[in-house]
């Protein structure tokens, strides 16, 4: 193996490191494009590499990282003449080399590093389920869907109400009676449930409640066709595919590597802000529930505009609020009285028991204590 | 077929199309390794666009299938055309001659996917809005996107002659499939930087002065930094500056031109509110 491949692979080795995934099709596909386009320049084989390596935005931004460091910055590079069969050969023979470059580069994949991944002391482990919890999951699981708010779907389905006429149906049902057609059929747009959008807060202030939090959240991803689950405490996290397995015990402990920032400060604010930079085409339309104590740190201006944004996206808008639980809880701190008004329903949960209640009610009647707004 | 990189990026611009290096390596990988391109970016910062101009480009036809929730195969690859054989049944039974083949070419409605496989000179096949299709149909299309053929039980197997460039945008409302995403070269289209913003909008709009261009695209960078609900990309700086010009010609000051057409550019209230409260650094004139 050349020193130019052997760098290569472990330029691969590097991103995997980082952990961007990039799967033996996709390694192939770098070295196929290498060979075609010959690139001459750094810059050029970043834009090779950015195009076969990298599947997201965020992906991006590690991948900058790891390039810069073996390539050295995308702009300034240079090789030699490029001939088809020996590109490899030359792209790297030209590392290192600091010679002007006619191509210039605009920065690649927008600003700055991607956060350097937190300090994993932090690591958190959540204690196993119990037996009643077990229970409650799965007593969730069969009512969820029940509650969830529905709407038509756009994909038709024959039989049921006559909406419209099933023409398919008719042509093959008249084939048998040369061409007579003795009998309409017809299709009609069956309902479906909309998407479900869980916002977990993971602070420090919800340390108690947040474990139970998130097996309800195992419960909604694992039931809901169209489930979306984020956590947030100094930032946000977006775990929906984590909590995507059979056991919920090893959800929540795949969750411990991933959520870092939990126990620490609260920022609702600026977490939902960032939801909504990202993702809001997600809560447009879905059940939308806050779980969190709605305790802003500091200024809440932010947190009141992201939830007035999030009620008008949202078909209903629910905060779930382990305080509330407390018959004499009144929506009194500053940022949860300029929100209530923006609330479908503020509702006391604390624990899969009172989540289930909840759900119950679908979401909007007080389950037997709690506030409703 | 490949063009070279400045060949490309000359035929772009001469559709007034400005594309960036990524962009420029990405679509050439995509029509030299036969694989479909994935876009993504924010509204407007000329996914589709690009397409557009690709097929213009390559003298291709462009094929554009929009998603939507629910869409289904039937709307996408073909369907048999229900009434017309059921007429032509009707036909033959009356006059007494024998019915023919129903499954015939002759009653197939061609749809987007088996159209772009059909065509003689090839295709660009532009797969818009991918997010908004469910993921069962996201299933369906990793076998078109693998070999490029379609089976059509009552007739055949349909192989592209020429494989199509195919290009698929997203706007991210959810998660793409792995699957999907492995087997798609990927680009993500940034903000352009603000010299290649100005070219853009002159280049759109005839007439523009260089100057007015200048303070057009330095009042779009300040808006998008002031973090809005709504980031107006380049189609809505286009727009502004169609917009204002047509105001200015009727004898307005530019930077009022610039006032008045607000609404091409914001779409929200609460960003309106927002600009107005910055209107200083927005309309700031630095070049008189």
């Amino acid at each position: 193996m050349t020193s130019v491949e052997d760098h290569l692979f472990q330029f691969l080795r590097g991103l995997h490191l980082e952990g961007v995934r990039v799967p033996a099709n996709k390694q192939g596909e770098f070295f196929a494009g290498i060979q075609t386009l010959a690139p001459s320049t750094t810059g050029q084989l970043y834009w090779v590499g950015a195009a076969t390596l990298v599947t997201s935005e965020p992906d991006l931004r590690a991948y900058d990282e790891v390039f810069r460091r073996f390539f050295g910055s995308p702009a300034t590079l240079v090789v030699d003449e490029p001939s088809a069969e020996e590109s490899e050969t030359e792209t790297a023979a030209s590392e290192g080399e600091g010679a002007g470059d006619a191509l210039v580069v605009g920065p690649p994949g927008g600003s700055g590093l991607a956060a350097a991944h937190a300090s994993q002391d932090a690591v958190r482990r959540f204690a196993a389920t119990t037996p009643r919890a077990h229970e409650l999951i799965r007593q969730l699981c069969r009512e969820l869907p029940a509650a969830v708010p529905t709407t038509r779907s756009r994909r038709h389905r024959s039989g049921g109400r006559r909406q419209r006429v099933d023409l398919r149906a008719i042509y093959l049902d008249s084939r048998r009676t040369h061409g007579e057609i003795m009998r309409l059929h017809w299709r009609h747009r069956p309902t479906r449930e909309r998407r479900v959008l869980l916002l977990v807060d993971v602070s420090g202030s919800m340390k108690q409640y947040s474990p139970d939090y998130l097996r309800f959240a195992y419960a909604v991803v694992a039931t809901c066709p169209q489930a979306e689950v984020f956590t947030f405490g100094t930032r946000l996290t977006r775990v929906t595919a984590t909590l995507r397995v059979p056991d919920v015990d090893a959800a929540l402990a795949a969750l411990a590597q991933v959520v870092l920032d939990a126990d620490g400060g609260t920022l609702i604010g600026p977490s939902l802000h960032a939801f909504l930079d990202q993702f809001a085409s997600m809560a447009r339309g879905a059940l939308v529930l806050v779980l969190s104590d709605g305790l802003e740190r500091g200024d809440c201006t932010a947190m009141v505009a992201a939830v007035r944004r999030l009620s008008l996206l949202a078909h209903q808008l629910t905060w779930w609020s382990p305080l509330a639980c407390d018959p004499d809880y009144r929506p009194l701190t500053r940022g949860m009285a300029a929100v209530r008004a923006d609330l479908d329903a503020l509702t006391g949960v604390d624990d899969l028991a009172t989540a289930l209640a909840a759900v119950r009610a679908r979401f909007a009647r007080t389950p037997g204590k709690g506030v409703h707004v | 077929m490949l063009l070279d990189h400045a060949a490309l990026s000359q035929q772009l611009r001469d559709r007034r199309y400005f594309a960036d290096e990524g962009l420029l390596t990405a679509i050439r990988l995509a029509i030299a390794l036969g694989r479909p391109l994935l876009l993504e970016g924010e509204p407007g910062v000329g996914k589709t666009q690009i397409s557009h101009v690709l097929a213009d480009a390559l003298g291709r036809e462009l094929i554009r299938l929009q998603c939507y929730e629910g869409i289904d195969v039937a709307q996408v690859l073909y369907e048999w055309d229900y009434p017309k054989q059921l007429l032509s049944l009707r036909a033959a039974e009356v006059s007494g001659t024998p019915v023919g083949d129903l499954y015939d070419g002759e009653f197939l409605l061609e749809r987007p996917l088996l159209r772009a496989l059909r065509s003689q000179a090839g295709a660009v096949l532009l797969i818009d809005e991918i997010d908004r299709a469910d993921s069962e149909f996201e299933a369906f299309l990793l076998e078109f996107l693998d070999g490029f053929q379609i089976t059509i039980p009552e007739l055949s197997t349909v192989t592209a002659a020429v494989p199509p460039v195919v290009v698929l945008t997203s706007n991210r409302t959810r998660e793409l499939h792995d699957a999907l995403k492995r087997r798609c070269l990927y680009h993500w289209i940034p903000f352009p930087e603000p010299e290649r913003e100005r070219a853009i909008v002159e280049a759109q709009t005839p007439g523009l002065s260089a100057l007015a261009a200048a303070q057009l695209v330095r009042s779009v960078n300040v808006i998008r930094s002031l973090s809005p609900l709504k980031r107006p990309g380049i189609a809505e700086a286009i727009a502004w500056a169609q917009g204002s010009l047509a105001l200015a010609d009727e004898g307005a000051d530019w930077t009022e031109a610039l006032r008045a057409s607000l609404g091409l550019v914001l779409k929200n209230a609460d960003d309106g509110a927002l600009v107005a409260a910055h209107a200083v650094e927005v309309f700031a004139d630095d070049e008189r």
